[in-house]
Parts: structure tokens; sequence; C-alpha cells
């Protein structure tokens, strides 16, 4: 006999679905409004219809491009770094927070500081004149490279955001790695495997839930970064450091194109669905 | 029931007990530029106002800020929504055009131009109208290194280095100049004789600092040079010149001293706060900087290094003569305001004399004519210089002030940047940036 019956239910879900539909609907909805309307800040209230010229407009825009190129590069590889360092970390140091979980506190350090603050505390940090990077490289080499310059920006920037959220994939990894169960390890050692096999044969396919999902929270995460990146070198010579979120923020506020940073941001929720609905497909395959 | 009742009531005392005090005492709002020594300065002004015996209760001041973060992004998002929690707004010259829509023009009386000047007033006119009181202004100095400039104008052997380095990186014949008679070839050629990459002998690292992040403040100080060179956004019909000579020899200059090393490698993620570090920590010999550095700058405290040998002079000429990029905050009416009266008002009021020299020793930066700025000379020489820069050498590009003023900022900065980061040809830069201002600048 179910708990509650269908109408009790159907009560209890009135509430959360009214407050989606308010929070979530409406400026869903506003948001695809102002996507096929000619609007600026002087006509919010009033927006003129005007089909797909935004989508057009956004599509056909170098910029845009380059700033998907951006963020998916960089989504990408700060991803697939943080996950891969975070897991050796996670198998290496395992055995050590066993005996010693108190270590644990300064590992999740970065995790603490704002990304805008790891932003501004880089600008420092890299500084020629000011920062301790660029000091000691002329102290001992005579010469500091230009760590925000043009060529070494991006990988700068993938540094930053690497050393800030490793931690994140790390804990993950860690808790994963420690909930396999002691007997399971126990058989595979009874069974003669190396510590190396039994990690790629029997611990890795144990917490590959855990590394798909950590791989795409920090995907999504990277793939959106916006604060670090705007503190750190805005959007780069030329636009050559321009993110998605910093393209729409900057046609929406800057530029005034309210209707093609609408437009772009439908694009990226559209994009990011079928990303999601693939994953959920992958994983779903996977499972059968 | 009853106990609704009660409940109810005293509900409604303690609103009215919270809310009563606020509307008896004030009911100009005013919307400030926070923190800073504009904040100081307005508090100070505000409550000289409030204390005048002719104020009546109805039209005294009160004052509001919020974060300087995204401060222009939020006011056009509440202005755009018809706020009217503020009678008189802050502006800017290069976002007047942006909010005139939701704003009033206010008539500030014949005496305003006597006590600040023409050329100042305009950072605060759109189409012909004023829209505001200018309180601050900001302009660009040239802050230089007395004593290195001096030892090489004393030392023949310097001399002549110098003039090889002119003539092999400029192709120019040219010999060391007191920096007040800088032409721009004369500041380039210094700042290559100044820098280790250039010359190896050099007391310092760098000749210049060079602000050419992707910011659109850097290119407001960037603008006077080619604006030396008789450079402007329009013609008098409305025609985009930015693809003139005056922007190409600009923004060639500025690219040679940048490849050839005059300038930080990582100058191109410099912005205000790396200018003044860079050249606070007597690494480079000089730097076109904001005034508003000029006190960081020379306060030996701050600046120990540099404090005390640095010199500050107009930008350097052109073939056009001398130019300084000008804008300014200032103080206007709000279209939704609910005292317009009270508010223009203290609008009128702010643009006194009285006012402005009241403003000018709480703190403020107004930029006043020449004899104004001798009457608070010896409280604030600073204000003396800010003046008679402004007055002689400041200027407001066509259009700087029109809607989409910040956006061709923006524009230029992305375009010229990209062009002095080896991304994309000269040509190709000033293509982009004319389409796209044509786009921007059109009616």
């Amino acid at each position: 006999m179910a708990i509650v019956n269908r109408a009790e239910g159907r009560a209890y879900l009135t509430p959360l679905v009214g407050f989606l539909l308010f929070f979530l609907g409406f400026p869903a909805a506003v948001n695809l409004v102002y996507s096929i309307s000619t609007v600026s800040f002087e006509t919010l209230r009033s927006p003129s219809l005007s089909g797909f010229g935004n989508y057009a407009a956004v599509l056909a825009d170098r910029e845009f491009w380059g700033a998907v190129s951006f963020s998916m590069r960089f989504g990408v590889l700060t991803a697939l770094a943080e996950c891969l360092i975070g897991l050796f970390l996670a198998v290496f140091l395992t055995p050590l927070l066993a005996k010693r979980s108190y270590l644990m506190a300064p590992l999740m350090l970065p995790l603490m500081v704002a990304p805008a603050m790891i932003g501004l505390m880089y600008r420092l940090v890299l500084h020629e004149f000011a920062g301790p990077v660029p000091y000691y490289l002329f102290e001992w080499f005579g010469d500091s490279p230009a760590f925000l310059g043009v060529d070494n920006a991006f990988r700068t920037l993938l540094v930053v955001e690497i050393l800030q959220w490793t931690p994140f994939a790390f804990l993950l990894f860690y808790m994963a790695y420690a909930a396999i169960p002691l007997e399971v390890r126990e058989a595979a050692s009874l069974d003669g495997a190396s510590a190396l096999k039994a990690l790629w044969w029997v611990e890795l396919p144990l917490m590959l839930p855990t590394l798909v999902i950590a791989f795409f929270i920090r995907f999504i995460d990277g793939f959106r970064v916006f604060d670090n990146v705007y503190a750190l070198t805005g959007s780069g010579a030329g636009g050559s450091t321009t993110s998605l979120s910093i393209y729409i923020y900057q046609a929406f506020f800057k530029g005034g194109a309210i209707g093609k940073a609408v437009a772009a941001s439908v694009v990226l929720f559209l994009a990011s669905l079928a990303v999601l609905y693939g994953l959920n497909w992958i994983t779903g395959r996977g499972r059968r | 029931m009853k106990l609704n009742s009660t409940s109810f009531s005293a509900v409604a005392v303690l609103f009215a007990s919270v809310a009563l005090p606020g509307i008896s005492h004030a009911t100009v709002t005013v919307l400030g530029w926070p923190g800073g020594s504009e904040e100081t300065a307005l508090r100070a002004t505000v409550e000289a106002y409030n204390a005048q015996s002719g104020i009546a209760d109805a039209d005294k001041v009160e004052l509001l800020f919020f974060n300087r973060d995204g401060f222009f992004d939020k006011l056009q998002a509440d202005m755009a929504a018809g706020s009217d929690a503020f009678d008189v707004n802050l502006v800017a010259t290069y976002s007047i055009g942006r909010y005139a829509p939701y704003m009033e023009p206010v008539d500030l009386g014949a005496d305003a131009g006597k006590v600040f000047g023409e050329s100042v007033l305009k950072t605060m006119q759109f189409d012909g109208e004023q829209y505001g009181v200018p309180t601050d202004l900001s302009l660009h100095f040239m802050y230089y290194r007395k004593d290195l400039v001096d030892a090489l104008m004393q030392d023949d052997v310097a001399k002549k280095k110098y003039a090889e380095i002119a003539k092999e990186h400029l192709g120019k014949d040219l010999q060391p100049k007191d920096p007040d008679s800088w032409t721009w070839d004369d500041w380039a050629a210094t700042t290559l004789y100044f820098s280790k990459q250039v010359n190896s002998e050099s007391p310092v690292r760098y000749g210049t600092v060079l602000q050419m992040k992707n910011l659109l403040f850097n290119m407001m100080v960037f603008q006077s040079l080619p604006r030396s060179y008789g450079a402007d956004w329009t013609d008098k019909d409305g025609n985009v010149t930015v693809d003139s000579d005056a922007y190409k020899t600009g923004l060639e200059l500025y690219k040679k001293l940048y490849d050839a090393g005059a300038s930080p490698k990582d100058s191109l993620s410099y912005e205000y706060a790396e200018t003044n570090a860079a050249y606070g920590s007597g690494q480079a010999a000089t730097a076109l900087q904001w005034n508003a550095a000029a006190a960081d700058l020379t306060n030996a405290e701050k600046t120990p290094a540099v404090a005390a040998v640095t010199g500050i002079v107009a930008p350097p000429a052109g073939p056009n003569g001398r130019a300084d990029h000008i804008h300014g905050l200032g103080l206007g009416l709000n279209k939704n305001a609910k005292n317009k009266e009270g508010a223009v008002k203290f609008l009128k009021w702010l643009a006194t004399e009285d006012a402005a020299l009241l403003y000018a020793r709480s703190g403020g930066s107004p930029a006043l004519a020449p004899d104004v700025a001798a009457k608070v000379s010896k409280e604030r020489p600073d204000l003396v210089k800010l003046g008679e820069f402004a007055s002689q050498y400041g200027y407001v590009m066509n259009g700087a002030t029109s809607a989409n003023a910040l956006s061709v900022y923006e524009l230029q900065a992305k375009e010229f940047t990209g062009y002095w980061a080896g991304q994309q040809s000269l040509e190709d830069a000033l293509a982009h940036t004319k389409t796209g201002m044509q786009d921007l600048l059109k009616k």
C-alpha cells in the first residue's frame, strides 16, 4: 500500500512545481522571447518580435565561435588534468590519510577561496614587479616569461584553474577509493593480482561512476568559467581568452546587444542539454 | 480577532517607526560613486548643503551608495527598470548617452562655465544638453624619472647613444629634451634608450609601462597619442575616421615600443594597478598614467623607490599639439525622480563656486577654471595641474558621449590589442574597428 495516495502526492509536489515554474520557468520564457526580439535597455518592457535574426547573428559571429572553442578546450583540458591528478593523489595518499586524516584540511584549502579572489591573487603573484614568482625567476635565471602574455595566457589560466579545483576531484575519488570493501581487494590479492592489475581491473571499474561524474562536473565548471579568467586577463588581447560566459556578459552589458546575448545563452543551454542527454545515454548503455 | 487586530496595529506601528524618520529627514536621494575620495568629498559637501538655513526639510539630501563593481551595469539595469529610488544619479562622460533616455537635462546657469570652464562642462553634455554637474575629472599625466632624464641630459656619451638609438629604431635625428617639451618621438626615443633590451647600459629595465590590456579604460589612456596627430572618431559629417593616418601612427608606435622591449612583456595584461606597481618599482623610466595615481606615485611612504624623483608633465605633443583625454564623473537628474525640484536645486548649488571649492577641499577632484583653482592651490596643488591640463589640452572625441560610446571603447580595446599582440594586421584591426564603429555610432 502506498504511503501517500496520488492526490496527496500532487498536493505535496505543488509548491515545488510552483517554485520551479516561477523561478526557472519565468526567466526561461522571458529569455526565449528576448532571443527572438529586437530589445535594448530602453525597450526591456516592450521588446518587438523580430524572428531568428539574433540566432543567425550569433552563429555567424567569429567571436562566438572563438569563445566556444576557448570554453571547450578549457573545459576538456582542465577536467582531464584535475581528474588525472586527483585520481593519482587519491590512490597514493589514501594510506597516509587513513592514519593522518587532519592532512585533508590543507588539501581542501584552495576550494575555500572564491575564484575571483584566486584570479586577483595570481595577478599579484605573477606580476613582474610585485610577484614572488617572477622575482625569483629574475634572481635565478635573469629573466621571467610573460605569464599573462598572449602566448602563455591560456596555459597560465589552465594551471590556475587546475590548482584550485584538483582538490575537488581528489575529494570525490578519495571517498570512492576508500569505500571499496577490503574483501574485494583481498580477493583480488588472493587471485594473484598485482597492485597495478588490481587498480586497473578491480578498483577503477568500481570507481567508474564517480570518475565519470567528477569529469563532467569539472568539465561543466571549466566550460562556463568566468570569474578567475575575467580577473586575470579579462577577455585577453584581441579577445583571445574570451570564454562563452564572458562573451555573453560582454554582449549583454558592454555591447547592449541583449537579444544576441540571450540567443547565445539559449544556444549554450541547448548544447548543454544535448551533452547531458548524450552522457545519460552513454552511461545507461554502459550499465546494460 | 482582537489579537489579530492588535498584532496588525503593532506591526504597522513598527513599520512606521522604521520608515518615518527617513521620510522626515531627506527627500532628495543622491546615488553617488562609492568608496574613495569621491564619497568622502560628497559626504562633506552634502553635510554643508543640508546645514544651510535656506534649505527646507523636504529638500535636504540623503546619500545612497552601493558597490563599485559593476556599478554602471547595475545602474543601467535600475534606470531601465524606471527606478525612482534616487533623484540624482552618478553619470560618467562615456556613458551619458546610454543613460540620457532615463535622465533629464539640467540648466546649471551661466556661472557654471566660469567655475569649471567650457571643455569640462562638455564632459557632461549629450546632444547639446547639459546632463550633469562635473564633480570629478580624470585625465592623464606623463610621469617620468627626473633623476634619469637629468643624468641623460648632462652626459655627452649618453646623448650620443640616445641619438644612435633614435636613428636606428625611429629613423629620426633626435637629441634628449626636457620632458615638458617632448614630442611623442622624443618620448619614444627616451623609452627605447632606457630599455635594457635596446640599451644594455640602461639603469632601469624598461623605458615605459604601456597599459595594453583589452580594457576600455586603457583605450582612454592610448587615445591622446593619435589625437595629437589629429585623430577623431568621426568627422563633422559623422563619418567614422578611425582608419586615419593618425590612428595608424599611434598604434604602430605602441607596437614598435612593445616589440622592442621598451615595455614589460606582460603589458598586454596591464591596467592601472600593474602600471603603478611597475613604475613604482623603480624599473621604468616613464609611464603615461591616470592623474589619480599622482597621490601614490609621489608619496614617499607608498612609493619609496621613485616618489622623490618623479616629475609630472602633460602628455607629449604631436603635429597638432598636445592632447589629454578627459572624462568626468558627475551628478545628474533621474527622469523618474520623486523630488525633481529639490534635486535641481541641489545640482545648481553643486555647480556654484562655493560648492566646487568645498568639494575640492574635502578631497574631490573637480577640474576648476584657473582662477577658481588658484583659491585652493595651497591645499590642493594637484588640482591646479588638473585644471590647467584640462583647459589647455582636454578633449572629448566626437561621439564619445553617445549611447554606445562605452561599446566603442570596448571595440577598440579588442581590435587594437589584437594588433599589438600580433594576432591581426593593422589594416584588419582598423577595418574591423571602422565597421563596428559605423554600426555603433549610427543614429
